[in-house]
């Protein structure tokens, strides 16, 4: 089907834009969620600012790219209302985007890529500079001051965002160049396409890092940082260069969303939604495991986009907002994942480390006395629920 | 005495973020995690109030026992469902605290969805809402002034009290400190935790159900002022609750009159940037003091002036 959306030129409607829509939010929580999972999952940094990261991709288009566009525009001849000021650059804008930038992207479609490569480049080095800067509180001391200080980060961004009005027009929001102008087709597609393209392509990244011997000193870090640290590793060091990398990575997606609305608005960048949603993705998929992290996200964005498009049958059994209700279950999933499925639905493999001889391994059966084990041991990871024996 | 609205209104809302705080410190200190979800109890306090008011009749006052009780039950219940049963799974502490940010979207929206039963059944605006007219006038304040302050002292009082004397706050000191080696002197640590959980959910709704009587009131509002108790909980050291004392009314001062302050100096925009100052906050102490009010003070201590005031003194305080 999506074969056949990328051949059509006509534009697109129906059941056609929902598997589009589902396409696109996809490829971006995929992004999201296994940069999130290069962080937790394997390196155990519980990054809780992923809305940060996204919404400084997101500022990169409407701040820098839409004001190189406009000055490269007015550099090929045509005459652009002011926008330097800020009542300017908010109430000119649409006049500015559509009626005068477009047309001149749309006959030089050579300008568009470049721009929307540049804003991609651009946001990664960005998401980058904000992973750092968002890591030097709290990135040395224990994981819970981290998590702290990043939520706190991810409501000052978007405090920010709400009332600068020279970045994205304040609460108002503001259009992006298209740069898919000179495309006869549906805009949308294009970027659905290209978001997926890179997913894949952050997909083998991380599996290719993760299975260097920087993935196995991550999740040694994971599993205990001082020892780690006592063999002569840099711990803090590493643990905000794997900081600063996935936060570019999670800054594209934040770029991409905005050139698939062609439009900027910090209310788009909400922090449960691009915070505990992937969160949520993570947690159903399983910390520490790619393929569990499509299967999350496949199941959520599915289940939430479904939900949006069916709002209208919805909205005759509910008499509050289905927000509300997205909410609910948000909440309500996260718990019930962490308790009956802590290891996610695939549980993370151990990593293949060259050099080491499986088969003897496997070959060599360790014995173990579970006769002398505790009592409370044998139960494994089972556990009651009502009046269970406590075991400490 | 003429002392002045914002004065009034700081001192409130202090009063407010260090019963708040006390709580937040408390929960880290038995449970050993962050409770982010500490916020949204004081939101079900400011709906328990609203309710009392609008829907009821009578005066918000009412709200405070009963928030307290509903707050340390609800409480309780939450340490039962989910944190107790994370924590009996060998659950670490970020996924402890994951779960408390997943109690705290839980409750936000249900509240919402409470705001939207109230209109839809009584046709009532529960969106956003004020109720300083149900307040009680006396000697030309706000009732709530004298009674928020008083409150935020008996508290104090009252938990200085129960740590220090009782069996139950020793207990729980004692946990907090090595649950281990508390359970093998013969301490009940569920029980203790149990306690500890109701005591700080019932102080943390106590708390919200004085919010509304002075300020604009959103079902978001609990869940926004999480901030402000975390930067007075870190403020005052993170582990120690008379720390957390210090710290929250610090913040909760701080947090009205430097935004006051500032938009007579700086211009009116400055308003809109106010949930910056607790986060100013967090930052500041994280960069140059991770330990906080506490570490300073460990540090004056073991200065000479410091040690020459405490033989002054004559004993160690705290």
């Amino acid at each position: 089907m999506m074969l056949d959306l990328i051949g059509s030129l006509a534009a697109v409607s129906g059941s056609a834009r929902l598997v589009v829509d589902i396409a696109m939010y996809f490829g971006l929580f995929v992004i999201v969620a296994m940069a999130l999972n290069f962080q937790y999952g394997n390196a155990g940094i519980p990054n809780m600012g992923c809305a940060v990261q996204v919404i400084v991709g997101g500022f990169t288009v409407s701040a820098l790219t839409t004001r190189l566009t406009f000055w490269l525009v007015q550099q090929g001849g045509v005459k652009l209302l002011p926008y330097t000021s800020d009542f300017d650059w908010v109430y000119n804008n649409q006049i500015n985007v559509s009626v005068l930038t477009n047309p001149y992207l749309k006959s030089h479609p050579f300008l568009a890529v470049s721009l929307l490569l540049f804003s991609i480049a651009v946001s990664l080095i960005l998401g980058a500079a904000i992973g750092w800067l968002i890591s030097v509180p709290a990135i040395r001391l224990r994981a819970t001051y981290l998590m702290i200080t990043l939520i706190t980060m991810a409501d000052a961004s978007q405090i920010i965002g709400r009332n600068v009005v020279s970045i994205s027009g304040g609460t108002l929001g503001m259009f992006v160049p298209n740069v898919f102008a000179w495309y006869p087709g549906d805009r949308t597609v294009v970027m659905a396409v290209i978001t997926l393209a890179i997913g894949l392509v952050s997909f083998f990244i991380f599996r290719t890092m993760l299975n260097s011997p920087y993935g196995r000193l991550m999740r040694a870090i994971r599993e205990n940082e001082i020892t780690v640290g006592s063999v002569g590793k840099n711990v803090t060091g590493i643990r905000r260069n794997i900081l600063m990398f996935a936060s570019g990575i999670t800054a594209i997606s934040g770029c991409l969303l905005a050139f698939y609305f062609s439009f900027v608005v910090e209310a788009n960048y909400q922090r449960a939604f691009w915070t505990y949603w992937p969160w949520l993705m993570l947690m159903i998929g399983g910390p520490g495991n790619n393929a569990g992290t499509f299967l999350g996200c496949a199941l959520i964005v599915a289940m939430r986009r479904v939900i949006i498009v069916n709002k209208y049958l919805f909205s005759k059994i509910f008499f509050f907002p289905i927000a509300y209700f997205e909410s609910v279950l948000l909440g309500l999933l996260l718990i019930l994942v962490m308790i009956f499925r802590p290891n996610g639905l695939i549980p993370q493999k151990l990593l293949y480390i060259p050099g080491v001889n499986y088969r003897q391994l496997v070959r060599e059966e360790v014995r173990v006395d579970w006769r002398t084990a505790p009592k409370a041991s044998k139960s494994g990871g089972r556990f009651k629920l009502w009046g269970g024996k406590r075991e400490d | 005495m003429i002392i002045p609205a914002i004065w009034m209104a700081a001192i409130v809302y202090a009063s407010e973020i260090t019963i708040l705080s006390i709580g937040f410190t408390l929960t880290y200190l038995t449970a050993k995690i962050p409770n982010f979800a500490h916020g949204t109890y004081a939101g079900v306090g400011i709906y328990m109030s609203y309710t009392m008011s609008k829907i009821l009749g009578i005066t918000p006052y009412v709200a405070f026992p009963i928030s307290f009780i509903l707050g340390g039950i609800m409480s309780v219940i939450i340490y039962y469902l989910v944190i107790g049963v994370l924590t009996r799974m060998g659950g670490g502490a970020i996924v402890l605290t994951i779960s408390t940010l997943a109690i705290q979207i839980f409750l936000t929206a249900l509240l919402n969805i409470y705001a939207y039963y109230l209109r839809a059944r009584f046709k009532t605006y529960a969106m956003s809402f004020l109720l300083k007219q149900a307040d009680f006038k006396i000697a030309g304040f706000q009732g709530i002034f004298p009674v928020a302050l008083s409150i935020c002292i008996a508290t104090v009082i009252i938990l200085h009290y129960l740590l220090t004397k009782t069996k139950t706050g020793i207990a729980m000191r004692a946990t907090a400190e090595d649950p281990e080696l508390a359970s093998v002197l013969g301490i009940n640590i569920h029980r203790i935790q149990l306690f500890s959980w109701f005591l700080t959910g019932g102080l943390a709704c106590l708390a919200g159900a004085m919010i509304p009587l002075w300020f604009m009131s959103t079902p978001q509002s609990g869940a926004a002022i999480i901030t402000s108790i975390m930067a007075g909980s870190l403020l005052g050291g993170f582990t120690n609750v008379y720390g957390a004392i210090v710290g929250g009314f610090g913040v909760g001062l701080s947090e009205i009159l430097l935004t006051t302050w500032l938009q007579r100096v700086v211009g009116v925009w400055v308003g809109e940037y106010r949930p910056l100052i607790p986060m100013f906050f967090l930052v500041a102490v994280l960069l140059l003091e991770p330990r906080g009010l506490e570490g300073v003070y460990i540090r004056f201590k073991a200065t000479k002036t410091g040690e020459k005031l405490f033989a002054i003194l004559g004993r160690e305080v705290v």
